[in-house]
């Protein structure tokens, strides 16, 4: 019950991340084409005396203007930081991380048993290790204070995606791992199944137009 | 020997399986504790900083539109019209996609969300239509890399920068300028589209030679209807060209505009995905996203320990030792460029090899505009090598197909890559006349 | 004995006048320490690029950094936002009165609370204004689209001109200027020079409106550790340096100046006295809204030294 909570936070907070960072690019090229063209309407106004133009093109102006949105990119990278840290542990439980394949491929019983485990607890090594020194560096920055430069938002907080996201990465392959050992079930994503292509590609294999 | 430590471990940890960006990192670590006294914390560092960037950004972008088009019926529309025209042929439908990775490398600046754009379209068409799968993967994730070649590209804005304002001499002792980003653009042009035509050739040759099924050439009715179908897609070409080229948003934002406008179309036009559908897209977007920039992450990291080791430096110091003329050295870099590029991500092998290799270049007689290119081609072929080549993992990623045998896949369409590397170093002028035509120097 | 090393790490190419002054500092701190320091040198964000050396600095990786002025905000010590402050300083006689005055002293000391010690200034150079308009008068930056690094003093000062600032990554710039996505931007004629910016901007204003510069920065435990004779001759060796810094920044500014002018890319002109007082006008007031960033009794004693009212 726990788990399956678990699971959902994880994945709505990295579809929201994307939704998010997405809309506020979106937002922000919007909002300065909206400024070019009000501008250029002022001086189009102004050029043919149209001074009823002029008010109006100029109050848009003003107004859109006063919307700030110059922390838009800032704030996009950091929503995909967490995105980025907190959908690779998402990612173990999908089986999206790719690896060279060739030796254990190649392997039938004990030996590739003993190998992939060995691949999976370097996951669980490493993302332990990542845990631990993100946690030192975020109390470090968090001493430091620093704060970042245009939603001027403390960097200890946005660092916090770190050992937080390698933290139940470490989880994840720890689950894998588990799983693999008792079951000998490999999560592998199917990446390439897209919905609504497959009937689709049969049409065009038949060449119907 | 530092070198062979590093390499030796990153290839031992590889070949257990475990996932790439994971054995590149427990490389990093190992390294750190067993064989060096660069602290701990400077690592640290990389784990935060490493996606810091908003160019980057472009991939996650570039990932939900490609979703948002795949789901969306977009992408089906587009294959029929693509079908319509070249499907008849050896390999149409790959020569189409080819053509499909060139267009859309003249908006987006990054390879491997080129394979991805392209290649999550049609690699499952092509597998439906009868091409085996490595058929598919291999022509896509080699065209992907004329993302960084055809312009715009983040790579050749790398090497202006990495070059840029420095003071190097020619073989005469005259100052030379170092290349500009909008002479860099201009100078990929051409090689691009000749690569562009090679690798169409290299598909068009194997699907004859093996007799891949071909399709009932399509009427001109069928065409146009296909045309007038597809035409939401289409127009997505349209307004990212127009938009970045007439000024309204980056490359990098280009890239969250045509994510909202394939939203729009998928959801509202086409009608292909409902709403209800549209959490599902973003969530396997995303998953697919930070898979790669987990990568990036760890491969910084790696780069950080290979310069702090000042590995690429002793490279270079040994190429200048061995007193190879023009030829010669070209053809060592290419060879150094190569084998850096199976195991480092183009960025950074360019910020750090680049003003290495250039004042040498220059020295030598050689062109910066060409130089550039030629690294940039260098890079291109770097993305499909294993262990660490992005095209591929994007390629794995879309055919369900596992890096080996993406790695083996693509092996005839790097062969021609290789060949074209070769004419590129060696005939200055492909890169340079369109440069020199419009006056840039 | 083994000798102290000085790691001194910096962003940028090891021709450029930080990179030159980097290289003095080596050489005459191997000298005056007879080889008991040594002094490395990583150009180039070679080790740490420029978001994360001071973390670096400040966790003891690195020793020693030149980073801009701008980067101690973020940091948390927002009284270094003073050198951002438009048309503060009107020319280098000024510049100095801060840097090598008072202000300057007690700016570098606050960074000692961040483990830092603050050694010295160097420049880079005063900004121009470049667009792809003219940009002669303040209301010919009336809706401007102008490109920033992220500060919120910059922010301010082109939204007092009637321009709308806009935070672009640097890889994007060029192009960005290019197809019109900004119209302009502002810089130092150096860095408006190497980084190309003149071959996409038709006009440029010599306005030094706005500074920019380095600080000299060491880990200030590791400082504080240095026997005593080697930190006096460490010292003397920046003192030196930075005037070598210093004298180099100028001439590079001077020549990429008369560089880009011979172009003829950009139209260039040069502010008159007249001008000038229009944009103080108008951009003083820039002064009063950061004054609580900032701190006004900060800003009072560098009027103060600088004589303005
Ligand atoms: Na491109
Ligand atoms: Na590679």
């Amino acid at each position: 019950m726990l788990l399956r909570i678990l699971d959902r936070l994880e994945e709505i907070l990295i579809s929201v991340c994307m939704a998010v960072a997405v809309a506020l690019i979106f937002v922000a090229v919007v909002h300065r084409f909206s400024l070019t063209v009000s501008a250029d309407l002022v001086g189009f106004a102004r050029a043919h005396e149209m001074p009823w133009l002029q008010d109006t093109a100029r109050s848009t102006f003003r107004f859109i203007n006063s919307l700030k949105l110059t922390w838009a990119q800032e704030a996009c990278i950091y929503l995909f930081v967490w995105m980025a840290k907190f959908g690779a542990a998402y990612g173990v439980r999908l089986g999206i991380h790719v690896g060279v394949d060739i030796l254990a491929e190649s392997l039938q019983g004990r030996a590739r048993k003993v190998l992939t485990t060995i691949a999976m607890s370097g996951g669980i090594l490493f993302t332990g290790i990542i845990t631990w020194i993100g946690t030192d560096f975020v109390w470090h920055i968090w001493k430091g204070g620093q704060i970042s430069p245009d939603l001027e938002m403390p960097m200890w907080i946005i660092y916090l995606a770190v050992p937080l996201g390698s933290a139940l990465m470490c989880f994840r392959f720890v689950q894998a791992l588990y799983l693999y050992l008792t079951t000998g079930y490999i999560a592998h994503h199917d990446h390439g199944a897209v919905d609504g292509i497959e009937d689709e590609a049969e049409i065009a294999s038949e060449g119907k137009a | 020997m530092t070198a062979l430590i590093i390499f030796a471990i990153l290839a031992i940890l590889l070949v257990t399986g475990m996932p790439v960006s994971i054995a590149l990192g427990l490389t990093v670590f190992t390294f750190l504790f067993g064989f060096t006294e660069i602290p701990m914390d400077s690592i640290a560092l990389k784990l935060f900083t490493g996606i810091e960037k908003f160019e980057i950004m472009a991939i996650p972008f570039f990932i939900l539109a490609g979703n948002f088009l795949t789901h969306g019926g977009v992408a089906k529309r587009m294959i029929r019209f693509a079908t319509s025209l070249v499907g008849h042929w050896y390999g149409g439908m790959g020569m189409a996609a080819v053509m499909a990775c060139a267009l859309f490398a003249a908006i987006s600046g990054s390879s491997p969300a080129t394979v991805m754009a392209v290649g999550s379209i049609m690699i499952p068409a092509m597998v439906k239509q009868g091409y085996p799968p490595h058929f598919g993967v291999g022509s896509i994730a080699t065209a992907g890399g004329l993302g960084i070649l055809i312009p715009p590209s983040i790579v050749m804005v790398m090497y202006a920068v990495a070059t840029s304002g420095m003071v190097v001499t020619g073989p005469n002792g005259e100052a030379v300028k170092s290349a500009s980003i909008g002479t860099l653009f201009m100078a990929g042009v051409i090689p691009g589209l000749m690569l562009a035509a090679m690798l169409a050739a290299t598909t068009w040759h194997r699907a004859r030679k093996n007799n891949y099924p071909r399709m009932p050439r399509a009427s001109w009715g069928e065409r146009w209807r296909a045309f007038r179908q597809s035409v939401w897609g289409l127009m997505l070409i349209v307004i990212i060209m127009g938009g970045i080229y007439g000024g309204i948003f980056t490359p990098t934002e280009a890239a969250a505009v045509s994510a909202v406008y394939a939203f729009v179309i998928a959801v509202f036009v086409y009608k292909d995905i409902t709403l209800r559908e549209v959490p599902r897209v973003l969530l396997s977007s995303a998953a697919m996203s930070a898979m790669l920039l987990y990568i990036i992450t760890n491969a910084v990291m790696f780069a950080f320990i290979l310069t702090s080791e000042q590995i690429p430096q002793a490279m270079s110091d040994w190429i200048v030792d061995l007193g190879l003329g023009k030829i010669g050295f070209l053809l060592v870099v290419n060879l150094l460029l190569l084998g850096i590029g199976m195991v480092m991500e183009p960025s950074a092998i360019v910020l750090i090899m680049a003003p290495i290799l250039y004042p040498v270049a220059v020295k030598l007689g050689v062109d910066p505009v060409h130089f550039g290119i030629m690294m940039v081609v260098n890079m291109e072929i770097g993305l499909c090598t294993p262990p660490v080549g992005l095209n591929l993992y994007v390629g794995s990623a879309i055919s369900k197909l596992g890096l080996t045998q993406v790695s083996k896949a693509v092996s005839p369409w790097l062969l021609t890559a290789l060949m074209f590397l070769i004419v590129i170093t060696y005939i200055p002028e492909i890169t340079l006349f369109l440069p020199r035509l419009l006056g840039m120097n | 004995q083994n000798p102290i090393i000085i790691k001194f790490s910096h962003v940028v190419a090891p021709d450029t006048p930080k990179g030159k002054g980097a290289a003095k500092f080596k050489e005459l701190a191997e000298q005056y320490t007879d080889g008991k320091v040594k002094v490395e040198i990583y150009p180039n964000s070679q080790l740490y690029k420029d978001k994360e050396e001071l973390e670096a600095l400040q966790l003891g990786a690195v020793q020693m950094l030149a980073p801009s002025l701008a980067k101690f905000g973020p940091l948390g010590v927002q009284q270094f936002e003073l050198f951002d402050l438009p048309m503060l300083f009107k020319d280098r006689d000024d510049l100095r009165k801060i840097t090598e005055g008072e202000v300057g002293k007690t700016l570098l000391g606050m960074l000692d609370a961040k483990g830092i010690k603050g050694l010295a200034y160097w420049d880079n150079g005063f900004k121009i204004m470049t667009a792809n308009s003219p940009v002669v008068h303040t209301d010919d930056f009336l809706g401007l689209k102008m490109r920033i690094q992220s500060s919120k003093i910059l922010e301010a000062q082109f939204e007092a001109l009637g321009a709308v600032p806009q935070v672009m990554a640097f890889s994007e710039v060029y192009q960005a200027l290019q197809t019109g996505v900004v119209d302009g931007t502002e810089n130092t004629p150096s860095n408006t020079y190497t980084q190309r910016v003149n071959e996409v901007q038709k006009y440029a204003t010599v306005s030094n409106h706005g500074y920019i510069g380095y600080a000299v920065i060491v880990n200030k435990a590791f400082w504080d550790g240095l026997p005593e004779d080697v930190r006096t001759n460490l010292d003397k060796a920046m003192a030196e340096s930075t005037e070598y810094a210093n004298s180099i920044a100028e001439e590079e500014n001077k020549t990429a100046l008369e560089a880009m002018r011979a172009d003829g890319a950009t139209e260039f002109h040069d502010q008159t006295e007249e001008e000038r007082a229009e944009w103080f006008e108008v951009l003083k007031p820039v002064h009063e809204e950061m004054a609580d960033r900032i701190g006004a009794d900060l800003i009072q004693q560098a009027y103060a030294e600088l004589g303005i009212q």
